[in-house]
């Protein structure tokens, strides 16, 4: 990442620990990100199933929208070390989702704090009706 | 593209940091408690962003998830007064919590099992780019790629924030408020 920061390690090679973590532990390749990426996917769609707390499960939607923007990012790193792309599309389809998500924040908040109002709850099995 | 030295380390106290900031936030048990995980979370996400070599995006992560989007939630909390969650005492089955981390942990198996297979996606020792972007110059292509590739969605999204924040006033404003302007 950045000499400055890491330079310690890199200066010792040959120790037992830098050894293993070359050797065993190495990430290789995007497969590691991919999988961080699909694991908090997986723990983002379970909070959306299984809380009842609106807010909770919009915090959920936004781990499942950064499980996809990690997966952009991942492939456009693994895209330009091949030498395939020149571009940084994936970043630019990063920062989209991150916008679209901050619109979505807001209007869903908006929408809770309507409902609040309404109903003084926030539970989502309490809310059952279209029209009230 | 393979990570070296320190970069290994950051990459599993990231991961971890991520992943147990997630699984804390769906299991928290007040909302605020969720809030402050979702923003450890996010953090570990810009941390990975970095690894990867996204510095604009990393900081853009920060700015707007962090900054906005969490606090964000944090007013909503404090306005709606959430209290603490009551789970229901009579439920037909009961093990379904158990039953769901079980079948995510078998898929995760399942998918860093039929990922490390896939030998396409570890670039071999030839293809690898040399050296690393510096950080101006990361962010000298984004904004690039930003204004001429992405000009049109770039606008589109103006015009998406513009209708966002128009739209959350409407949405939150009370029933006086609306009479007052009527």
């Amino acid at each position: 990442m950045h000499e400055v920061v890491i330079g310690w390690a890199l200066q010792e090679p040959t120790s037992v620990f830098g050894r293993f973590l070359e050797g065993v532990a190495a990430p290789k390749g995007i497969v590691d990100f991919l999988v961080v990426s699909f694991m908090l996917f997986a723990i983002g769609v379970l909070g959306v199933l299984s809380r009842r707390n609106i807010l909770i499960i919009f915090m959920s939607i936004e781990l499942i929208l950064n499980a996809a923007n990690l997966n952009f990012i991942a492939f456009t790193r693994y895209w330009q070390a091949m030498g395939r792309i020149s571009e940084n599309m994936g970043h630019i389809f990063t920062i989209f989702v991150i916008v679209v998500a901050a619109a979505e924040a807001v209007i869903g908040l908006g929408i809770l704090i309507a409902l609040y109002r309404n109903r003084q709850t926030v539970a989502i099995d309490e809310i059952n009706l279209l029209k009230w | 593209m393979e990570l070296k030295g320190a970069q290994i380390v950051f990459y599993y106290g990231l991961a971890f940091l991520v992943l147990i900031m997630a699984v804390s936030l769906i299991r928290a048990r007040s909302a605020v408690h969720a809030a402050l995980y979702l923003m450890g979370a996010l953090i570990g996400v810009a941390g990975l962003f970095l690894l990867l070599h996204a510095e604009f995006v990393a900081g853009a992560q920060i700015l707007i998830y962090v900054g906005g989007v969490v606090v964000l939630f944090i007013f909503v909390i404090m306005l709606v007064n959430v209290r603490e969650e009551i789970t229901e005492a009579t439920r037909l089955f009961t093990r379904q919590e158990a039953v769901a981390w079980g079948l995510v942990g078998a898929m995760t198996i399942a998918t860093v099992i039929a990922l490390r297979r896939e030998a396409n996606l570890v670039p071999p020792a030839g293809a690898l780019m040399e050296e690393p972007l510096a950080l101006a110059e990361d962010t000298q292509r984004v904004g690039s790629a930003l204004y001429t590739r992405a000009a049109l969605p770039f606008e589109i999204a103006s015009l998406l924030l513009l209708v966002a924040i128009v739209g959350s006033v409407i949405l939150a404003r009370t029933r006086r408020q609306e009479e007052t302007f009527d």
